[in-house]
């Protein structure tokens, strides 16, 4: 325990300083990334080809998964205009529209920047203006950027510096900016069901757009922006937005896991970077685990971080989260067990900055203690799983997803013989009793 | 700004962190010099897609009126109205016999502050609008946004406040610190306000 946490602060070598040749950005030492998560060992940078969405997009998944990301289309209405993939129709999907590459001209006259520093206050005000719930600036490190092509989800970019390697890319372009929009907290109670997704899609679509904006009004302003080159999670867990949990989420103070970070923007505006933060998920990721109990496919490690490409962390296993998709694809989109049985995750109300004030300002070594109270707490009076039943508009959480029924107090339309639900017991609402049916799944890790 | 004792941070009350931004007024008041930087042009301009062939079951006009209501507030509208539509309001009202008015708070008036972050009430208006029409059109019903009907006035119509002696909204919550979003058409059965 004591060895996670030193030794981020490596000197680095002295042949740099001494020789001005020398110093190539190689021998520059890992970034400071907090607690949470560091970097220790040789680090090869993220090839996005070879992550999830576009194996699967070339078949290297297998059959199921192909036919769930590329041939389905969701039954329900909402889901259809905000989730990827799901639609009946692309142009019925705002962030096909918004993800473009932006065909914008650099604006010649160029807002001269004086203080970087009233700049970043202005940046993080406009971010916050169209809508961002958290801003962050991160210091651009080389480690952060993607190996290979441009990538953006559900959309694409394109720029003349394509070319041009990592190391060069953070010298002309040395901040990231990331904005982050919360989902909803009721919704997402809903989680494993159309109301969850909505609160998880929505608020994507809209960070989407606040991103897009954004850069828009950073070439307004003379600067140039790069999209589609930086990891979402280096730059939210460099900029202080959060600190990379259990769960692999990164867990925010205010909103916890239930936060968006969209791809991020890189650029050459004249900032101030903010600093990793330490909120204690560190102390209460290595004790709680309520993630890792409750994730229906046993994908999140019971065990100790692991070093994986040289980034000592947490690691999910992402292929048995992901092979999960096409078996629920009736009911839901999205799972979210691990982000909303997160404690962290909870409304962004004082006693909810109370217990992480606590928890920051408490001295390291007392925190575990801290944490065990916390813990109980959280499981005392939130509950170990899910246990709220959440109507919003036609949708009801009570009601078996994929089942139809009327749940509207008063409403008097004829539904053509179909039966209003009466026969959901209790107030906890359906809450498909997933892990029991997933044996497939488990591959416990300890 | 706030008022800051070590750890603890009193809210003070004292000037808004924008009035002493240098970049403030740059924001709100200089138009974009290439139109292509702004979100809502992209939105404005993207092809608008097809009517889902199945149409969802639908509860009453009213119960529909108040799910059509409470999705244009997820999406962050503020006020939302609905009118049924005749001929003096420029369209026939047989093929969209509805029209469905979100309304959402402008700090600065768009149309005398042409920045982009002057702009940015219309840019939450045409997230909304887009978002709506496209739900209603994978609701199986038609729904198309109409950028030339007078909006201010349906909004009127939809008793979301009155107009004032320049033809604009005036609401009771928000006076004329609102903009009024494109209209949406449609031909989903809703219940009309006002």
């Amino acid at each position: 325990m004591a060895m996670t946490l030193k030794q981020e602060s490596k000197p680095p070598d002295a042949s740099d300083s001494s020789n001005g040749r020398h110093a190539t950005v190689e021998a520059e030492p890992p970034p400071y990334l907090g607690r949470s998560v560091r970097i220790v060992g040789p680090h090869v940078n993220v090839d996005m080809n070879q992550s999830p969405h576009p194996k699967n997009q070339r078949g290297e998944l297998g059959k199921a998964l192909f036919n769930w990301y590329r041939n389905t289309i969701s039954k329900d209405p909402l889901t259809r205009v905000s989730a990827p993939n799901h639609f009946a129709d692309r142009r019925n999907f705002l962030t096909t529209v918004v993800n473009r590459p932006s065909k914008g001209k650099v604006n010649p006259q160029r807002v001269s920047v004086e203080d970087p520093a009233a700049m970043t206050r202005h940046i993080k005000a406009v971010a916050q203006y169209m809508g961002a719930d958290v801003v962050g600036i991160a210091k651009a490190h080389p480690s952060f950027l993607y190996a290979g092509s441009r990538y953006v989800q559900d959309g694409t970019a394109e720029d003349a510096y394509q070319q041009e390697a990592p190391e060069k890319l953070v010298k002309k372009f040395p901040y990231i900016i990331q904005a982050a929009t919360a989902w909803d907290y009721n919704k997402l109670q809903a989680h494993r069901h159309h109301i969850g997704d909505s609160a998880y899609h929505v608020s994507q679509m809209k960070g989407v757009l606040v991103l897009k904006a954004l850069e828009g009004y950073i070439k307004e302003m003379g600067y140039t922006v790069l999209r589609g080159v930086v990891t979402p999670q280096a730059a939210g867990v460099a900029g202080g937005i959060g600190e990379l949990g259990r769960n692999g989420l990164v867990i925010n103070k205010n909103f916890g896991a239930r936060v968006h970070m969209p791809d991020p923007i890189l650029t050459d505006l004249p900032l101030v970077a903010d600093e990793p933060v330490d909120n204690g998920v560190e102390d209460f990721c290595k004790i709680c685990r309520k993630c890792a109990n409750t994730c229906p496919t046993n994908s999140i490690p019971f065990g100790d971080k692991v070093v994986f490409n040289g980034i000592e962390k947490y690691k999910i296993n992402w292929l048995t989260c992901y092979k999960l998709r096409p078996y629920v694809h009736e009911h839901w989109g999205s799972c979210l067990t691990c982000a909303a049985v997160c404690p962290f995750t909870k409304p962004n109300v004082w006693w909810h900055s109370l217990a992480v004030w606590a928890l920051r300002t408490c001295p390291i070594p007392a925190r575990p203690a801290l944490v065990h109270a916390l813990k109980w707490i959280d499981d005392r009076f939130w509950g170990v799983a899910r246990t709220s039943r959440v109507r919003w508009l036609g949708y009801d959480s009570g009601v078996k997803p994929g089942d139809q029924a009327c749940t509207v107090a008063g409403c008097t339309a004829s539904h053509e013989g179909k039966v209003p639900s009466g026969d959901v017991v209790g107030n906890l609402g359906y809450y498909a009793p997933l892990k029991e049916n997933t044996n497939r799944f488990v591959k416990r890790d300890v | 700004m706030a008022l800051r004792l070590g750890p603890l941070k009193i809210p003070w009350p004292g000037k808004k962190s924008r009035d002493n931004d240098p970049y403030w007024d740059f924001f709100i008041n200089t138009p974009a010099a290439d139109l292509a930087n702004t979100v809502g042009e992209m939105i404005r301009n993207a092809p608008q897609g097809n009517v889902f062939p199945t149409r969802a079951e639908l509860h009453t006009p009213e119960i529909t009126s108040s799910h059509v209501k409470g999705m244009a507030e997820y999406f962050g509208a503020e006020l939302v109205g609905i009118v049924k539509l005749n001929s003096n309001d420029g369209q026939d009202g047989d093929a969209y016999p509805y029209a469905v008015i979100c309304a959402v708070r402008a700090d600065y008036d768009p149309k005398t502050s042409p920045g982009i972050g002057g702009q940015v009430p219309v840019q939450n208006g045409l997230f909304i609008t887009f978002v709506l029409s496209a739900w209603l059109r994978e609701l199986g019903f038609r729904a198309t946004i109409a950028r030339d009907l007078n909006a201010d006035k349906l909004a009127a119509a939809a008793a979301l406040g009155t107009l004032d002696g320049n033809g604009r909204l005036v609401t009771a919550k928000y006076g004329t610190q609102v903009h009024v979003a494109d209209v949406i058409l449609t031909d989903l059965p809703l219940a009309a306000d006002g």
